[in-house]
């Protein structure tokens, strides 16, 4: 299981594009192909605000039914301009193909009356090989 | 002899000439692919007011205002709003209430209000305001104190 994880973690670096500063999330669209029983993502938020945020990376189906992966880190603060990559780790509980949404959010001024929580969403489609 | 040498210099030189024609173009080929991406920056949150029949608590009354969020994009991505799921109420406030978000851009792409996604195909920059209204029927009216609510703006 851990070599698994490992090739796995190689595919998804395979797909991780160069981190691009002002943009909320990249990549947006992505097809993983994997050997494993999970397939892996490596996504890049980015904090467009002149302030430190409080950022959150969610995994949805299609449905936005949340899914049960790994992902590493799930909550951080990140700095202002800063981007750093979230690896994220989906099961294909058993079948040979999935497709989820791996989500960015952050609510940038909170303790508000009508606080706005940006989201950004990428699609991306995981295939198992056997 | 002389002719020998005046045949060899030329043939010298044809050959000279041919090589330096052989090396004067090569193309440099540059390949860039760009896959849709989306920026949202919240610049403002938006402010609800109570209807003089305290039956509305909206953005959109008098007082009131509306979030506003810059959105920039690639294009190829679609903008929505999510259902108010959760909801702070003052304790007094025991009675149902309808909450719908709602959207417009301006910009790049003109959006008018609607709280459907809408899809964007095109590159540019818009100023998204989002505005929450809150509405009560029959006798039922908003009471006194805070009110709190996230709405979700979502680029995918």
């Amino acid at each position: 299981m851990k070599h698994a994880r490992i090739l796995a973690t190689a595919l998804a670096v395979g797909l991780a594009p160069i981190a691009a500063k002002a943009q909320s999330m990249s990549p947006m669209r992505g097809e993983i192909n994997s050997f494993t029983d999970v397939f892996a993502v490596r996504v890049f938020p980015a904090n467009p605000y002149d302030r430190k945020i409080r950022v959150e990376i969610h995994v949805y189906d299609q449905d936005f039914q949340p899914v049960d992966a790994r992902i590493s880190p799930d909550i951080f603060q990140l700095a202002s301009q800063a981007s750093r990559s979230v690896l994220v780790v989906v099961p294909f509980d058993g079948a040979a193909e999935r497709k989820v949404r791996i989500c960015t959010e952050s609510i940038p001024f909170p303790n508000q009356q009508t606080q706005i929580r940006a989201q950004i969403c990428g699609k991306f489609f995981g295939r198992r090989k056997s | 002899m002389t002719l020998f040498r005046a045949v060899c210099g030329a043939a010298l030189l044809v050959a000279s000439i041919d090589e330096a024609a052989l090396a004067t173009t090569q193309n440099v080929i540059f390949n860039g692919t760009i896959a849709p991406t989306c920026t949202l920056v919240v610049a403002t949150n938006g402010t609800m007011t109570a209807s003089p029949d305290l039956q509305s608590l909206s953005s959109h009354n008098s007082g009131g205002s509306a979030g506003t969020v810059t959105l920039t994009t690639t294009g190829g991505v679609s903008l929505s709003v999510d259902p108010v799921t959760t909801m702070t109420v003052p304790s007094a406030d025991s009675t149902s209430t309808t909450w719908t978000p709602t959207y417009s851009a301006a910009g790049a792409h003109a959006i008018g209000e609607t709280g459907s996604a809408s899809s964007i195909t095109t590159p540019g920059a818009d100023l998204v305001s989002v505005h929450l209204a809150g509405t009560k029927g029959g006798s039922n009216r908003f009471a006194n104190g805070n009110y709190q609510a996230t709405v979700t703006l979502r680029c995918e």
